[in-house]
């Protein structure tokens, strides 16, 4: 390795992800001694399928995207761990799914490491990647291998594993509106017309966008899947206000968003009973808003220390693996665990926008930007439902949560950040280094 | 008893070392800002003040502005030992009269306390220090990039 840059935060990687496999072994030895004075039998193979799988990582980075942050790799790691803890105190069977689903999810990682060489170069597939998400959107509405779980049509089975297609859809998404973004911006900022005092881009501009916006949201909500449908409108909202700095968008998009839910409450069936049992859950304590009271209990009786892990009882809580699994949390390690689980979500959206600030291209900027929204909103939508700071929309928390799809998609997701760190990082040293020849020449 | 006092002291145990990690980690965020602070300052002092002695042998060491773009005219050179102005004009110290987007009188380079500034001097396209489009009088660093129309140049030492 021939970088100062490079050295340092490899070696920060290693050493914090290491610290991140110990919390997670203790972790889990503590569960197992809730239940007896004893070390788990099968400790070793997770010793060593975890300092496995962050080898992997860490050797992929080093390999492909030295430069790359040093923050992200062990915060996915610790964030994994804490899930994994969870799901196998819930469910040891979903746990080995999970663990495998991980596996597959570090292999993804390389290998989006290994093919992404310039993250820029994704700029030039925006089309192609745009048809492609679109595919994976309706995919689950095609006859014969959709399937509808939990009244949301999102799964497709292929042979003996399901997924939900749209995890990978909102990355290929966010590649298409970053380029165009990046191409437009100009346009859409400056505004070619005159309406009354203000002046606005040309619609012709703004319509792929908002075509391919109002498209997959109506796909979104079509099949009942109103938190990614909320998710994506924030996320382009974001990005759209990052590219052009007119707040105008912003104000737009509120007012957009205002009308949407009102449509959507009106005629929606089940937005409504997720209004109610946002505003009230009580009434209905022992029917629609079981789940969220459970959750609601599970953090009242882990108070500020929880109860301990593997001491309480988050198996009442229905979906307490997938949704809820913030709740798990909150009712065994308390509001100090949960509030851990927060303060990392903010520091890899922290680094996500160190990422974009660091980058000199517009196109992997908004890219980094919206990729990181992605992760920060989908936390911010499950962690403010399952709390009732908002209304629950049933999505994944990023790698905490069972599930395959959201797991293998994120790690493509933290790949393609630490693609763009790498070559930030790597743009910055070429130029020190010709300033510094020029500086040598002329003196 | 004991095994839940024990389990307590762990939980905490655990809780405490969940927090030295994220402490560890914000730790490694405050010291890469740190490093991208400091390299912001040595770019800065490794700019000598430069002193106006229209000597020869100090001429090299005045800040001097070579073209980048077009490359049919990259690697010309201008020092700027005292103002100079830009602009397809034939009046200008610096003239590039094949950029149809560069104005007649363009923007014009001075120094001040020993430091270099660049104005737009109301040009139609506007002039760009590091892809930004400047206001008013702008200084000017090793390295950044200047741009007027379709050219581009850079501050050297």
């Amino acid at each position: 390795m021939k970088s100062a840059v490079a050295r340092r935060r490899r070696g920060s990687e290693l050493l914090l992800g290491l610290l991140a496999v110990v919390i997670v072994v203790s972790g889990y030895i503590l569960v197992q001694l809730s239940k007896q004075l004893d070390l788990p039998p099968d400790l070793w193979v997770l010793l060593a399928v975890m300092v496995g799988m962050f080898a992997v990582a860490h050797l992929g980075v080093r390999w492909f995207a030295p430069r790359g942050d040093a923050t992200l790799l062990p915060l996915v790691a610790l964030l994994c761990g804490i899930g994994f803890i969870m799901i196998s105190r819930l469910n040891h069977h979903l746990a080995r799914t999970q663990a495998v689903w991980t596996g597959v999810g570090v292999a993804c990682f390389v290998a989006t490491l290994a093919v992404v060489r310039r993250p820029r170069a994704l700029e030039r597939y925006r089309y192609t990647f745009a048809l492609l998400g679109f595919a994976l959107l309706v995919l689950p509405l095609a006859p014969g291998i959709g399937a509808t779980i939990n009244g949301a049509r999102l799964w497709v089975h292929l042979g003996p594993v399901n997924f939900e297609p749209n995890e990978i859809a909102k990355v290929l998404l966010v590649v298409f509106f970053a380029s165009y973004l990046a191409d437009k911006r100009e346009l859409l900022s400056a505004g070619s017309r005159r309406i009354g005092r203000m002046m606005v881009p040309d619609p012709k501009h703004l319509l792929p966008l908002v075509l391919a916006w109002g498209f997959s949201l109506i796909i979104m909500a079509g099949q009942g899947d109103l938190g990614s449908s909320m998710l994506f409108f924030a996320v382009f909202v974001g990005m759209l206000y990052v590219a052009t700095e007119r707040s105008a968008y912003l104000i737009g998009a509120a007012g957009l968003f205002a009308v949407a839910s009102v449509f959507a409450y009106n005629a929606v069936g089940h937005v409504q009973v997720r209004v109610s049992t946002w505003i009230n859950p009580w009434p209905v304590a022992q029917g629609k808003g079981y789940q969220l009271i459970q959750s609601l209990f599970a953090f009242g009786s882990g108070g500020f220390g929880g109860t301990g892990l593997g001491l309480g009882s988050p198996q009442k809580i229905p979906n307490a693996a997938t949704d809820f699994v913030f709740a798990a949390v909150g009712e065994e390690l308390g509001l100090l665990g949960t509030v851990a689980v927060v303060i990392a979500f903010l520091i890899v959206v922290g680094a996500g926008f160190r990422i974009a600030v660091s980058s000199d291209r517009p196109f992997t900027k908004l890219f980094a930007t919206g990729l990181t929204g992605l992760i920060g909103i989908q936390a911010f939508v499950i962690i403010g439902g399952v709390t009732r700071l908002i209304p629950l929309t049933g999505i994944t928390l990023p790698f905490v949560s069972y599930g395959g799809s959201s797991l293998v998609a994120n790690f493509v997701l933290v790949a393609l950040l630490l693609r763009i760190s790498d070559e930030a990082a790597a743009d910055a040293e070429a130029y020190a280094r010709t300033s510094a020849i020029a500086v040598a020449s002329h003196s | 008893m004991t095994t839940e006092n024990l389990l307590t002291v762990l939980k905490f145990c655990f809780l405490a070392l969940l927090y030295l990690f994220l402490a560890r980690v914000v730790r490694v965020v405050v010291l890469e800002m740190r490093a991208a602070k400091d390299v912001d300052l040595a770019a800065d002092e490794v700019v000598p003040p430069p002193k106006p002695k229209p000597k020869s042998r100090d001429r090299r060491r005045l800040p001097s502005l070579h073209i980048v773009e077009p490359v049919s005219l990259a690697g010309e050179a201008f020092t700027l030992d005292r103002e100079v102005t830009v602009g397809r004009g034939g009046g200008c110290q610096i003239v590039l009269p094949d950029d149809t987007f560069v104005s007649q009188v363009h923007a014009r380079l001075f120094q001040r306390d020993g430091r270099t500034y660049v104005e737009d001097l109301g040009s139609r396209n506007g002039t760009y220090v590091n892809g930004k489009r400047i206001e008013g009088a702008t200084r000017l660093r090793r390295g950044d990039r200047i741009q007027f129309g379709q050219t581009v140049t850079e501050v050297t030492v």
